[in-house]
């Protein structure tokens, strides 16, 4: 599993060919971003080189952060997070490959918890919760740093230190990116509408028509003929779907790769652990859930670990 | 109607200054949700002043359209010869030029004249005024605030000639664009009042704020002429829907004048203490309810107290179909500089709603204070991204903005969040 993670993105699509379905792959890529997890998080520990209080929490400049001194190298650092960035692509890039085999599924997985339905936008996350994401674990670092730094004491690099270029770098990527997915969303709107459009009402009234006719017995269905008429009005309306999905993922990824540009490979690293972290327990939290509903309601284990 | 109680407490006792805290009920609520992180810079960083208590008599003036009006000329240093002996020296002695000023905080006197040769040798114009803005979406969807800052915007009318500086804060509502006209507008607005006028600050604010409010609606008016991309696209029913907060303060060599509508907020951060400029318009403020009572409007709680039960502050620019219960008329207070003044801080209720006005001025004084020229700490590399060293007495500002607005974020400020320093020292 570790060489697959490894691996660049060629390698790892031809791996991915031998799933029989993106359910598996997912399980399969999960796991990896559960590896990722760890590597991020003992890089996280080894980059210890502190910042001076008033450098780290007031850097407001395109200062380049410090570079990360003790344990890990700048570069094993930077080719960390370009790895955990490439896993990320190879995600979507399959997951792009099983949409053209069934959209229908991508769009509604079946591997996902109720809970993470409830928070699905057209096939996945939402891409402007990336940026509320770094907002919300920056601001948890900067709580911590800050009074650190209020006692005088030196603080490790991190997203608490968000300068003022990097800050009104992500406020233009977040309002481009609330742009974006408005219009999206307002193609998907268009899109559904066509689920009542005159193609649609004209052939579900034929069909229900032939099936009053074949119960009365005055006139045989003809299965076949009704089959593709279907086919053809459906077929296009799939196509539609792909293509919004295509324009959503495209987003996503675009937003998590800004992010990841907007920021140092140190504070990456930890935007990418909350990213995994958030990912990972979001989904066994639901898996609980559901669990707990099937077997009877009320007491969910929600904490409880994947066998 | 009678105009506010001069209720602001000057001279360091800011926590008495209760009408400035947002009164909501959902502010409260969000102060309680952030206990767990508790700020020491009051206890570190803001030095109680009593010692400036005991001392000075501070003038402010909050003046209501009921008090007497005061003109430009008397308004210059009538009651403060014995606290601003050096400012009344540069306003009254010396022709204040832009030229001749360095920046808002200049000051001709003997312990500024290091600084000046500083910032000269740095290549810095003279008039540049220290400020930092920062400026972000945070965690809306829709961005309404808006800024704007226009240093050196007028050289005052030819009855007192001196170089003043312009800084607002709008924060709309409803949609952005009556926010937008305001930083458009407002500061030709007052620069035309100001020069072609002669009348008292109040007088010269309210007129301003007024024209501003009616260049809102006449705009509203000719909808079609504009194809502002705004969300409510400026069709009549909504665009009267729409308004904004606007604080604006005028910075002369001497005084400071703020003019304010609405909830953002003016906070002037004083040897360590936090004086508040402003008192936000809360419909239940009760000079404001009984106002809006008279006029015939009511009052209804509904998430928080609310003009008619829409909108929750009292006053604001725009909003046409809430006159004349929210009305456009500002307050103004008129303080005098002192030797003793740190920095003013603008800002929007997305950082009043969850810093108060002595945490902000205790962390916009560190970031001044730590962003002194001979700077205690600042690793080696970091040098070469002070492009000019002109730029670090500005760092020092943008420190401050950037550091109050990642605290409102880290406080789960839910608003947009703008906030505006400016350096008011004199003796760099």
């Amino acid at each position: 599993m570790h060489t697959i993670s490894m691996a660049t993105g060629n390698g790892n699509h031809e791996a991915q060919q031998t799933e029989e379905n993106f359910e598996q792959f997912y399980e399969t890529w999960k796991k990896q971003q559960n590896q990722h997890l760890q590597e991020l998080i003992t890089a996280s520990e080894q980059v210890s080189s502190p910042t001076p209080p008033t450098e780290g929490i007031t850097a407001c400049s395109s200062s380049s952060p410090p570079p990360p001194t003790d344990g890990i190298t700048a570069t094993n650092l930077n080719n960390l997070v370009k790895r955990v960035v490439e896993h990320y692509e190879e995600y979507y890039k399959t997951k792009s490959e099983w949409a053209d085999k069934n959209i229908l599924q991508i769009l509604s997985p079946p591997w996902t918890s109720s809970l993470e339905d409830a928070f699905l936008w057209i096939g996945g996350w939402r891409p402007t919760m990336a940026i509320h994401l770094l907002y919300s674990k920056s601001s948890l670092q900067f709580e911590s740093k800050f009074n650190d730094w209020m006692q005088g004491k030196l603080t490790k690099h991190d997203l608490g230190d968000l300068t003022e270029s990097q800050i009104s770098l992500i406020d233009e990527l977040q309002k481009n990116t609330i742009i974006e997915e408005k219009e999206i969303t307002g193609k998907m709107a268009k899109q559904q509408e066509k689920a009542a459009g005159a193609d649609m009402v004209e052939l579900s009234h034929l069909v229900s028509e032939a099936l009053r006719e074949e119960e009365k017995g005055t006139k045989a269905r003809d299965h076949e003929a009704e089959q593709s008429q279907a086919e053809s009005s459906l077929s296009p309306k799939e196509k539609g779907f792909k293509k919004i999905l295509e324009k959503a993922d495209n987003l996503r990824l675009r937003t998590l790769k800004s992010i990841i540009d907007a920021l140092s490979a140190t504070q990456a690293v930890h935007f990418l652990i909350a990213a995994a972290e958030l990912h990972l327990r979001l989904h066994e939290w639901g898996k609980a859930r559901d669990e707990g509903q099937l077997s009877g309601g009320a007491g969910h284990p929600i904490f409880r670990q994947e066998a | 109607m009678a105009g506010m109680r001069c209720g602001v407490n000057i001279g360091g006792e800011t926590e008495t200054a209760k009408p400035v805290e947002p009164s909501s009920q959902s502010a409260r609520r969000r102060r309680m949700e952030i206990h767990q992180f508790r700020f020491v810079a009051s206890d570190v960083a803001v030095a109680p002043s009593q010692v400036e208590n005991g001392r000075k008599r501070q003038k402010v003036e909050v003046v209501g359209p009921a008090s007497p009006s005061r003109m430009c000329d008397n308004a210059v240093d009538q009651n403060s010869k014995e606290d601003d002996l050096d400012e009344s020296k540069v306003a009254g002695n010396k022709e204040m030029k832009c030229l001749q000023s360095a920046g808002p905080a200049n000051s001709v006197s003997s312990s500024s004249s290091t600084s000046t040769v500083e910032q000269a040798a740095a290549g810095l114009p003279a008039e540049a005024p220290k400020f930092g803005m920062t400026s972000v979406c945070g965690r809306r969807r829709d961005m309404e605030d808006a800024v704007a800052i226009h240093p050196c915007f007028s050289q005052g009318n030819s009855a007192t000639p001196s170089n003043l500086h312009f800084y607002g804060v709008y924060d709309g509502h409803g949609c952005s664009h009556v926010a937008t006209k305001c930083k458009e507008r407002m500061h030709e607005i007052v620069k035309d009042e100001l020069e072609n006028g002669d009348c008292s600050w109040r007088e010269m604010l309210t007129r301003s704020f007024s024209r501003m409010d009616k260049e809102i609606s006449d705009w509203c008016s000719a909808v079609g002429v504009s194809t502002s991309p705004c969300r409510c696209e400026l069709r009549t029913p909504q665009c009267d829907a729409v308004g904004s907060t606007a604080v604006v303060a005028v910075v002369t060599p001497d005084k400071i004048i703020v003019s304010n509508c609405g909830d953002s907020r003016a906070v002037l951060c004083r040897n360590g203490s936090a004086i508040p400029l402003s008192v936000d318009h809360k419909p239940d403020r009760p000079d404001e309810l009984e106002r809006i009572q008279e006029a015939g409007g009511r009052v209804i709680y509904w998430d928080g107290a609310r003009v008619l039960g829409v909108l929750a502050m009292s006053r604001a620019i725009g909003d046409n179909y809430l006159k004349p219960y929210v009305i456009s008329e500002p307050e103004v207070t008129i303080i005098d500089r002192s030797g003793e003044d740190e920095c003013l801080i603008l800002a929007t209720d997305g950082l009043w709603d969850v810093v108060s006005n002595d945490t902000a001025c205790g962390v916009a004084r560190m970031c001044l204070q730590s962003g002194k020229p001979p700077s205690p700490v600042r690793s080696p590399g970091s040098d070469a991204t002070l492009n000019s060293a002109g730029e670090s007495s500005d760092k020092a500002c943008s420190d401050a903005s950037i550091l109050l607005t990642k605290l409102a974020l880290a406080r789960h400020s839910t608003d947009n969040v703008s906030v505006v320093v400016v350096d008011l020292r004199r003796d760099l």
